[in-house]
C-alpha cells in the first residue's frame, strides 16, 4: 500500500496527463461511433436486405483482435491518436449500430401504426415515437461501446496514442503492480464516470443533450488540437519499443542530436512491437528508431544469419536493409542484447562458472527455469545450446519470464535464460555465462533510418555515431536497473552516461 | 362524406377486398362487420391510406383520397386502434396533444382542448393530465385513445375494433358512452367490429363483409327483417340467441353447483340484461331454481358468451 501511494505521488503528473489523453481518445471515438452508428442503424431499419450485410460486416470487424486492428492502422494512418481513434471507432461501431437497429425495429408495430394513423410524418414519427421508445436499447448499445472503447484504448498506447495504457504497459513491462493498478483503476473509474454521463445525457431533453455533447466535443477537440497547431518544423521523431532500454537510448539520441545540431528531437518511446515501428518508419510517421541487428535479419528481412560474429551480422543487416528496403543502420553500440544464460553470482563463484561450457562440470546440480520461447527455439534456444555444448539437463521447468527471478531467488531453480542487458540481472545479483561457441546470434542496437532521410539530414550522422562501440552489457544492465527498479527518468540516466563518458560537454 | 367505388385490394393472388362500392354519409355511425379475414379492417385502413388500394377509387369529401397530401388527410380522420397504442413515453396530455401540435395550434389552445376533452369523458384533468398511460386502467387508456383521435376535431373518426381489448362490462359502458358522445359531437364514424351485438347497438347503418365482398348494407332492423342471404341470417342469428338467454337457461348450460352465499338473487326467468346489470357490481348472482339457489359467477357468464361468439368471429 505504501509503495502504491509512493508510486502515485511520483507519477501524479503523468497520471493526469495520460488520464486526459484517455478521456480525449475515448470521448472522440465514442462520439464518432455514435454519429456514424445511430443514423446508419436508423437507415438500415428501412432496408432489411442491406441491414443484414452491413451488420455482418460490423460484426466481422469486431472479431479482429484489438491489437491486430491497431497494427493494421499503422501502414494506413501511421501512429498516434488518429489511427487509434479510427481503430476504436471500428471496434465500437457494432454495438451502437446493432442496438439502434434492433431498438427501432422492436418498437411495437401498433405504435408505429398509431403514429402513422394520426398523421405523423416519417421524421416526426422517428423523433417523437421511435427514437424515444428505442432509447433504452440504443443507450445500452452505446454504453457497451463505451466500455469497449475505454478498455481497448489502453492498448492504443502501443501505437503511440498515449492514454492510461502508457502506465499499464509500463507496469507490465517492469513487473510493477503499483503502476498497473495506477493505470487500471482510473480506467475503471472512467468507465463508471462515462456511464453516469451517458445516463445524464439520456435523461436530458434533445436540445440540452445536443448542446452538452457539442460543447464537450469542442473543448476536447481544442485540447487535442492545440499541440498540433504549434510549429513542427525542424523536428525529428525517433522512436523505440516498449521498455527502459529503448527509452534510455532514444533519449541519448535526442540529447546528442540536439547538442550538436539545430534540430529538435521528439522521442516516441514505448511503441508496441517491432512491426509497429517498422511500418511507422516505412510510412514516414517516424524518422528513425532503435533496432537490433539480429532482429533485422530474423524479423524484418527474414534472412538467416550467415555468421554469428557481431560485425558480420551487422554488415549483413545493413546490406539487406540498403538493397531491399532503402533503409540503413548507423554504427552499433557495444552491448549485445541477445539471449544468454545466467546464474546467481555466489553460485558461479562456488562452482567456478564463467562460460556456458563450465556448466558441464555441474550438470547434475543444474535446475533450469526457461521461458517457453527459449525452451522451444531451435536455432538459438535451449535445443541449440544443448547440442553445441553437449549439455543435457534432467528437469527443465518452463515459466513466465518474470516468475523466473522469484524462483531463482527462492532457490527452486538456479539457471535462467535472460537478455544480456536485463535490469533483473543486476537486481538479483546474477552473472552472465559467456557464450564461447556463439550459439546466440548477436543483437546489437543501432539507430535505423531511411537512406533518403539521412541524405537529407547528414548532420545527425556524426552525433549518433558517437555511441558506436560504447555501452557494455553491464553498463546497460545498470542503467536499465536505475530506470526500472529505482524509477529514475530515462532522460536523466541518459544524460548522466553521456556526460560521464565525455560524449557531451 | 366517404365513397368507395369498385375498390379492390389484392395481396399477391389473394383478394382481400373484392370490388366493393358503398357510400358513408356525413354524421352517421357506419359499422363494418364480418368474420375475421373478411376484409373489414383492410377496408377501414384503405380510407386513411395505411393500406394502399389496388384498384378503384375512394372519395373523401368528393375528392379521390390520392389527391390529398396523405399526412394532412389523416389528421382529418381521427384513428382509434384495437391495441389502443397510446405512446407509452408520453403523458396523457402529450398523447392527446399530438395532432393539434402538428396542426400548429397554440399551447394555450391545446391545453384548453385537453382539459375540455378529459372532462367530456369524465376524467379529472388535474389528476390524469401528467400521468403516463401505464398508470391508467385499460378502459381509461382507450378513453384517451378516443380523445387522441378527437383532439383536433376531425370530421371523420375511424375506429378499428376499439373496444375488443376491453372486458365485457367496460365494453358495454363504452358503447353507451360512444352513443352519448356522438349526440354531442356528431362525427362521421366508421367503426369496425366482429361483434354483431355491438354492431346492432351502435350502427346507424351496417355493412356486412364476407370473404372480401359486401353481403348486405342497411339499417340494423333491415338485417333482421330481410336478410339478403343465408350467410346474413346465420351471422345475425347468434345475436338473438345470446340476448334471449334467461338466467334459468344459463344455469342449465353451465351446470353450476348449489351454493349458499351472499349474492343478489334473481328468478329463473330473469333475462340476460338484468344479469349483466347485477354482475357489473357483483362477482356473481344466485339464481333461484327448484333445486335451490345456484351461483352464476361473472367469469362463467362472460366466458360462456365469449365462447359462443367465438363461433361467429
Amino acid at each position: 500500500m505504501n509503495s502504491f501511494i509512493e508510486t502515485f505521488s511520483t507519477r501524479r503528473g503523468e497520471l493526469l496527463q495520460t488520464l486526459i489523453e484517455h478521456i480525449q481518445i475515448s470521448f472522440i471515438s465514442l462520439l464518432i461511433a455514435v454519429i456514424i452508428g445511430v443514423p446508419l442503424g436508423i437507415l438500415l431499419t428501412k432496408t432489411d436486405k442491406f441491414a443484414e450485410v452491413v451488420i455482418n460486416i460490423a460484426a466481422v470487424m469486431q472479431t479482429i483482435p484489438s491489437l491486430a486492428l491497431l497494427g493494421l492502422m499503422i501502414p494506413l494512418f501511421g501512429i498516434g491518436e488518429f489511427p487509434a481513434i479510427i481503430a476504436l471507432v471500428i471496434y465500437a461501431l457494432l454495438p451502437v449500430l446493432r442496438n439502434t437497429y434492433t431498438g427501432i425495429k422492436e418498437v411495437d408495430p401498433s405504435l408505429v401504426e398509431a403514429a402513422e394513423g394520426i398523421g405523423m410524418k416519417p421524421l416526426r414519427r422517428l423523433v417523437k415515437v421511435e427514437i424515444p421508445i428505442a432509447m433504452p436499447v440504443m443507450m445500452a448499445g452505446i454504453r457497451t461501446a463505451m466500455v469497449l472503447i475505454i478498455g481497448t484504448a489502453t492498448l492504443a498506447a502501443l501505437i503511440g496514442a498515449g492514454g492510461l495504457g502508457d502506465l499499464i504497459l509500463l507496469g507490465i513491462n517492469r513487473n510493477n503492480t503499483d503502476l498497473i493498478i495506477l493505470g487500471a483503476i482510473p480506467a475503471a473509474l472512467l468507465a463508471i464516470l462515462f456511464d453516469i454521463g451517458l445516463r445524464l445525457i439520456q435523461n436530458m431533453s434533445y436540445r440540452r443533450a445536443v448542446i452538452t455533447v457539442v460543447s464537450m466535443f469542442v473543448v476536447i477537440l481544442a485540447i487535442a488540437l492545440a499541440p498540433l497547431l504549434t510549429n513542427r518544423g525542424g523536428e525529428i521523431t525517433i522512436a523505440g519499443k516498449l521498455g527502459s532500454e529503448p527509452a534510455i537510448i532514444t533519449n541519448m539520441y535526442k540529447i546528442l542530436i540536439e547538442e550538436e545540431t539545430d534540430y529538435t528531437v521528439k522521442v516516441e518511446d514505448g511503441l508496441g512491437q517491432t512491426s509497429f515501428l517498422f511500418n511507422a518508419l516505412k510510412s514516414d510517421e517516424i524518422d528513425g528508431y532503435l533496432e537490433f541487428t539480429g532482429t533485422v535479419l530474423g524479423e524484418l528481412v527474414k534472412e538467416p544469419a550467415e555468421s554469428n560474429k557481431e560485425s558480420e551480422v551487422y554488415d549483413q543487416a545493413v546490406d539487406a536493409l540498403e538493397s531491399g528496403l532503402d533503409m540503413t543502420m548507423l554504427e552499433p553500440m557495444k552491448f549485445n542484447n541477445t539471449y544468454t544464460l545466467a546464474v546467481k553470482k555466489d553460485f558461479a563463484e562456488e562452482n567456478n562458472l564463467e562460460t556456458i561450457e563450465d556448466l558441464k562440470s555441474v550438470e547434475d546440480e543444474i535446475r533450469p527455469g526457461f521461458t517457453m520461447e527459449f525452451n522451444d527455439r531451435q536455432e538459438d534456444g535451449y535445443p541449440a545450446v544443448s547440442e553445441a555444448y553437449g549439455l543435457n539437463f534432467s528437469d527443465v521447468v518452463t515459466m513466465e519470464p518474470q516468475l523466473r527471478y522469484q524462483a531463482i531467488e527462492s532457490g527452486e531453480i538456479n539457471l535462467v535464460d535472460a537478455y544480456a542487458t536485463d535490469a533483473e540481472l543486476r537486481q538479483f545479483d546474477m552473472v552472465i555465462l559467456e557464450d564461447t561457441k556463439r550459439v546466440f546470434p548477436p543483437y546489437q542496437g543501432a539507430p535505423m533510418f531511411k537512406q533518403e532521410f539521412l541524405e537529407e539530414h547528414p548532420e545527425i550522422i556524426d552525433p549518433l555515431n558517437k555511441l558506436s562501440g560504447k555501452i557494455t552489457d553491464e553498463e546497460m544492465q545498470d542503467m536499465n536497473y536505475r530506470v526500472t527498479v529505482e524509477d529514475e527518468l530515462p532522460n536523466d540516466v541518459a544524460r548522466e552516461y553521456l556526460e560521464e563518458n565525455n560524449l557531451i560537454e | 362524406m366517404i365513397e368507395f367505388k369498385n375498390v379492390t385490394k389484392r395481396y399477391g393472388d389473394k383478394l382481400a377486398v373484392d370490388n366493393v362500392s358503398f357510400r358513408i354519409n356525413e354524421g352517421e355511425i357506419f359499422v363494418l362487420i364480418g368474420p375475421s379475414g373478411s376484409g373489414k379492417t383492410t377496408t377501414l385502413k384503405m380510407i386513411n391510406r395505411l393500406i394502399p388500394l389496388s384498384e378503384g377509387y375512394i372519395y373523401f369529401k368528393e375528392e379521390p383520397i390520392s389527391n390529398y397530401e396523405v399526412y394532412e388527410m389523416r389528421r382529418d380522420m381521427g384513428y382509434v386502434l384495437q391495441q389502443i397504442a397510446l405512446f407509452p413515453h408520453m403523458t396523457i396530455s402529450e398523447n392527446i396533444a399530438q395532432v393539434p401540435q402538428m396542426e400548429n395550434w397554440s399551447d394555450e389552445d391545446i391545453n384548453k382542448r385537453i382539459d375540455e376533452l378529459l372532462e367530456m369523458v369524465g376524467l379529472d384533468p388535474e389528476t390524469y393530465k401528467d400521468r403516463k398511460p401505464s398508470e391508467l386502467s385499460g378502459g381509461q387508456q382507450q378513453r384517451i385513445g378516443v380523445l387522441r383521435a378527437l383532439a383536433a376535431d376531425p370530421p371523420v373518426i375511424l375506429m378499428d375494433e376499439p373496444f375488443s381489448a376491453l372486458d365485457p362490462i367496460t365494453r358495454e359502458n363504452f358503447q353507451n358512452d360512444l352513443l352519448e358522445l356522438q349526440n354531442k359531437i356528431n362525427k362521421t364514424i366508421v367503426f369496425v367490429t366482429h361483434d354483431i351485438a355491438e354492431a346492432m347497438k351502435l350502427a346507424d347503418r351496417l355493412c356486412l363483409f364476407n370473404e372480401g365482398q359486401v353481403e348486405q348494407i342497411g339499417l340494423p332492423e333491415e338485417f333482421i327483417e330481410s336478410p339478403a342471404s343465408s350467410f346474413v341470417e346465420q351471422f345475425i342469428g347468434k345475436v338473438n340467441q345470446d340476448l334471449n338467454l334467461t338466467a334459468g337457461e344459463l344455469v342449465a348450460e353451465l351446470s353450476v353447483a348449489e351454493t349458499e352465499s351472499e349474492y343478489p338473487v334473481v328468478k329463473e326467468q330473469a333475462d340476460i340484461t338484468e344479469i349483466f346489470r347485477l354482475l357489473s357490481n357483483n362477482e356473481a348472482v344466485l339464481v333461484e331454481t327448484e333445486s335451490g339457489p345456484k351461483k352464476l359467477s361473472r367469469s362463467q357468464v362472460f366466458g360462456y358468451l365469449a365462447d359462443k361468439r367465438g363461433v361467429t368471429s
